[in-house]
C-alpha cells in the first residue's frame, strides 16, 4: 500500500485475494464526501485505500454509532494536494506516512496529541517515541502499523544466500530480471543503501551524484517499472524476479498463494515504512477522533490491522502481539509477530533498518527527475 | 419551445393545419440546421473547447506546496521541453505509433478486404460481429489476458517448452508493446475498411474484370484508390490511439521505456505537477491535430485530382 498510483486501491484488491465484490460495495458506501463534514455521526477519515474495510472499522462503528467515511489517496504526495484543496473540517482524522508527518506538521495541519491518551506504553520501547512522529518534543501522530523495505526475490531463481547484498541486482542471473516499484523513494533508497550510505536519504551533493551513477548502471539488468496492479503480476509471472525497496506488504500475500517469492534484508540495510493515525486541525469532533486512534491502536483494533485480509502488516503494540498470539496463533507465526521466537524485530535490533524519508539535502523534485531520467534510459 | 416559436415567422390566423404546416416548412430552411447543431455545439464547448482552453491555462501556472496557483510563466514550457526523459519519450512515443499504424494498415487491409469481398453474407455478418464485440469490452481485460499468454511462464511458452525448446522473452518490449496497441487498433481499422468496401460499386469491380484486369489490378487501381480517405482515416485512427494510450505501455513494457502518456501520470504523480502534465498533454494534443490535418490534406489532394481529370 506505500505505492503512488491511483490505481492502486481497486486493483490491488481485485488482483489479490478475496475481499471480493461485496467488499467493493461495501467500500462505495463508505466513500467520504464533503457533505459529512459537520454530522456528528460521521469520521471522516484521510486514508490509504482500503483502511475503512469493515473488517477494520465495523466494531468501532457500532461502540460508538458512528459511520467512518474514507477518502482514499494513493501516495503521500496526493495526500498532501487532497488535504491542501479542502477546506478545514473536511477530516477528522488523517492517516500519514512517516516520512510526511513534517511536511502535515510545517503546514500546521495535524493538532499535536496528548500521550497520555494513547497505549503507547504498550508498543515496543523502540516505537514508543518514534522520532518522525515528534517535533520539539510533542507528540503528532500515533503509529499504527509498519513494515520493512529490502530485496524481494524469486526463490527458485536465488537461494537466499545469492541475495544477501543489493549487488545482487548487479549479477549475470539478473540481467533483466530486476523489477522496479516505480517510486523513487524505496527505490533510490535502495541504491542508496547499497552505496553504505547511512542514513540513506541524507546525502551530499557529491554522495548524490554517486548514486544517480550507479542507479544509471541498473539499466541492463531492468526488465521494467511497475505500479502496485502489475508488481504482484510481474512477481509472479516470472518477469521480475529481483525487486529492490518492496517487502513483505507484497510477498507474503503471495507466497501464502503458492508463488515462489520471498524478502530478505540485505547486509546493507533495509528500509521501514511507517503509518501512524494524527488529527487533522479544525476538525470539529475532536473526541471522536481521539476515540477512533485508541480504537486502532488498542489490542483488538492492532490484531486486525496485522491481520487484514489485502495487506498483512506488522503492529507496534506488545499487548497487540499478545492478543494475535492467544487468538489467531497461527497467523501470529506467519507474519512474524512472536514474542518468544525469531520475530520482526530481530532485525530493528539488529540495526540493519533505516527510516524511509524524503530526502533531506536535495528536493523532492530533483529525486524525482533522477528517476524519470532512469526510467528513460 | 420560445426559442422554437420566437425563431418562427408570426402564424397569421386561422391557419388550416395545412397552411401551419407551410409556414413551418418555410420558415425551417435557414432555422432549422441551426438548431439542430445548436446542442451539438453546445456540448462542443462545455466538453472540449471549454476544458482544452482551460488545459492551456492550466500550463502557465504554478504550483505552491500541492496546491495549484494561478500565474502566467513559461518555466513549465521550457522545462519539459528542456527536459531528456521527455524528448526521449516523444521521440520514442512517435516511433511506437508510427510503427503501430503501418502495422494496422499492413493486417487491416488483407482482413478488410477479405471480409469485404471474399467471405459469404452470413461469414461476413458474424466477421463483422466478432469486430464490434471487442469494442465494447473491456480493453484492460484483454491486455491482462495477453499478460497470461506471452509472460515468460505463459501459454506460448510452455508451449514452446514442451516442444523442448527454450522460452521467450515476449512479454516487455517492442513485439509485446505493438500486440498491445494493435489489439486496441484493429478492430477499429478493420471496420472502417469493411464499411468503404462495402461501399465500393460493384459495377466498377465489374467493368474492370471485364476489361480484362486481374485481381491485383482491380485491387491496386479500382478498391485501393476508392477507399483512399478511408484508409487515411484508418491510420490517422490507428496513430491517434497508440499515441495516446497508457495500458499497453504500462502493462506489456512495464513503462520500459516510458511512453508520453506515462509521462503525464508520472509528473502529476510526483508532486501534483498538474501544470506540467498539462504542458505535454497540450503538445500530445498538438501532434494528433497534425497528424489528423495531415490526413486530411493528402486525403482531400486525391479527390481533387480524381475531379479534375
Amino acid at each position: 500500500m506505500r505505492i503512488p498510483n491511483f490505481m492502486s486501491g481497486d486493483i490491488s484488491r481485485r488482483g489479490f485475494l478475496k475481499a471480493g465484490a461485496a467488499g467493493a460495495a461495501l467500500a462505495a458506501s463508505s466513500q467520504w464526501s464533503s457533505a459529512y463534514a459537520d454530522d456528528p455521526n460521521v469520521l471522516n477519515y484521510l486514508s490509504w485505500p482500503g483502511n475503512a474495510d469493515p473488517y477494520l472499522i465495523a466494531e468501532f462503528e457500532k461502540a460508538n454509532n458512528v459511520k467512518v467515511k474514507i477518502k482514499e489517496y494513493v501516495g503521500g504526495d496526493q495526500m498532501l494536494a487532497v488535504i491542501n484543496q479542502s477546506p478545514p473540517g473536511s477530516f477528522d482524522v488523517v492517516l500519514a506516512d512517516a516520512e510526511y508527518m513534517h511536511l502535515l506538521h510545517a503546514s500546521d495541519f495535524i493538532e499535536p496529541l496528548d500521550p497520555d491518551d494513547y497505549p503507547l506504553k504498550d508498543f515496543w520501547p523502540e516505537f514508543q517515541k518514534f522520532p518522525l512522529h515528534w517535533f520539539d518534543g510533542q507528540l503528532y501522530g500515533v503509529m499504527t502499523d509498519f513494515g520493512y523495505l529490502g530485496l524481494s526475490y524469486n526463490t527458485d531463481v536465488f537461494k537466499p544466500e545469492e541475495v544477501k547484498s543489493y549487488a545482487a541486482m548487479w549479477s549475470e542471473k539478473a540481467k533483466g530480471k530486476v523489477g522496479f516499484f516505480d517510486w523513487y523513494l524505496p527505490s533510490m533508497g535502495s541504491i542508496s543503501l547499497s552505496n553504505g550510505n547511512l542514513p540513506p536519504f541524507d546525502l551530499s551533493e557529491d554522495k548524490f551524484e554517486a548514486v544517480k551513477e550507479k542507479l544509471f548502471t541498473l539499466k541492463p539488468q531492468a526488465s521494467g517499472f511497475y505500479t502496485i496492479a502489475d508488481i504482484f503480476s510481474s512477481l509472479t509471472n516470472g518477469q521480475a524476479q529481483l525487486v529492490p525497496g518492496i517487502g513483505e506488504w507484497i510477498t507474503l500475500g503471495l507466497r501464502l498463494n503458492g508463488v515462489p517469492v520471498d524478502t530478505i534484508i540485505p547486509d546493507e540495510g533495509g528500509l521501514q515504512w511507517t503509518e501512524s493515525l494524527s488529527i487533522v486541525k479544525g476538525t470539529p469532533k475532536k473526541d471522536l477522533a481521539r476515540k477512533f486512534i485508541q480504537y486502532t491502536t488498542s489490542p483488538e483494533g492492532q490484531v486486525k490491522m496485522a491481520t487484514k485480509v489485502d495487506n498483512k502488516k506488522s503492529i507496534p503494540s506488545i499487548a497487540g502481539w499478545k492478543l494475535l498470539n492467544e487468538t489467531m496463533p497461527k497467523d501470529a507465526e506467519i507474519l512474524r509477530l512472536q514474542l518468544d521466537k525469531p520475530n520482526v524485530m530481530d532485525e530493528y535490533k539488529a540495526k540493519k533498518i533505516q527510516f524511509r524519508q524524503l530526502p533531506s539535502e536535495q528536493s523532492i523534485e530533483d529525486w524525482n527527475d533522477v528517476w524519470s531520467e532512469f526510467k528513460s534510459l | 419551445m420560445t426559442d422554437i416559436e420566437a425563431s418562427m415567422p408570426p402564424v397569421k390566423a386561422p391557419a388550416t393545419e395545412r397552411g401551419l404546416f407551410r409556414a413551418r416548412y418555410t420558415a425551417s430552411p435557414a432555422t432549422m440546421p441551426v438548431m439542430l447543431g445548436l446542442p451539438v455545439l453546445a456540448w462542443q464547448l462545455v466538453f472540449f473547447a471549454a476544458p482544452l482552453v482551460f488545459l492551456i491555462v492550466v500550463t502557465f501556472w504554478k504550483v505552491r506546496s500541492f496546491r495549484l496557483e494561478p500565474d502566467f510563466s513559461f518555466d513549465n514550457w521550457t522545462k519539459i521541453i528542456f527536459s531528456v526523459p521527455f524528448q526521449r519519450a516523444l521521440a520514442y512515443t512517435g516511433e511506437v505509433a508510427v510503427l503501430c499504424t503501418a502495422l494496422t494498415l499492413i493486417v487491416a487491409l488483407p482482413a478488410a478486404y477479405t471480409i469485404s469481398f471474399r467471405l459469404s453474407q452470413k461469414l461476413r455478418d458474424l466477421a463483422i460481429t466478432f469486430l464490434i464485440v471487442p469494442v465494447f469490452s473491456s480493453y484492460m481485460l484483454r491486455i491482462y489476458a495477453w499478460q497470461i499468454v506471452l509472460s515468460p511462464d505463459g501459454i506460448v511458452n510452455s508451449l514452446i517448452r514442451m516442444a523442448g525448446l527454450d522460452g521467450l522473452p515476449l512479454l516487455g518490449g517492442q513485439f509485446a508493446l505493438q500486440v498491445g496497441l494493435l489489439t486496441l487498433t484493429l478492430p477499429v481499422a478493420i471496420l472502417i475498411l469493411v464499411l468503404a468496401f462495402s461501399g465500393i460499386d460493384r459495377n466498377l469491380v465489374e467493368a474492370a474484370e471485364n476489361l480484362g484486369c486481374r485481381r491485383s489490378k482491380v485491387i491496386l487501381h479500382v478498391l485501393m484508390p476508392s477507399i483512399r480517405n478511408a484508409t487515411f482515416l484508418a491510420g490517422s485512427t490507428a496513430f491517434l490511439m497508440s499515441f495516446g494510450d497508457y495500458i499497453s505501455p504500462l502493462f506489456m513494457t512495464g513503462s520500459k521505456p516510458p511512453t508520453l502518456s506515462i509521462l503525464i501520470v508520472d509528473t502529476v504523480k510526483s508532486g501534483s505537477q498538474w501544470p506540467r502534465a498539462s504542458v505535454i498533454g497540450v503538445i500530445m494534443l498538438a501532434i494528433l491535430a497534425l497528424v489528423f490535418l495531415l490526413a486530411n490534406f493528402l486525403g482531400r489532394d486525391r479527390k481533387i485530382q480524381a475531379g479534375g481529370k
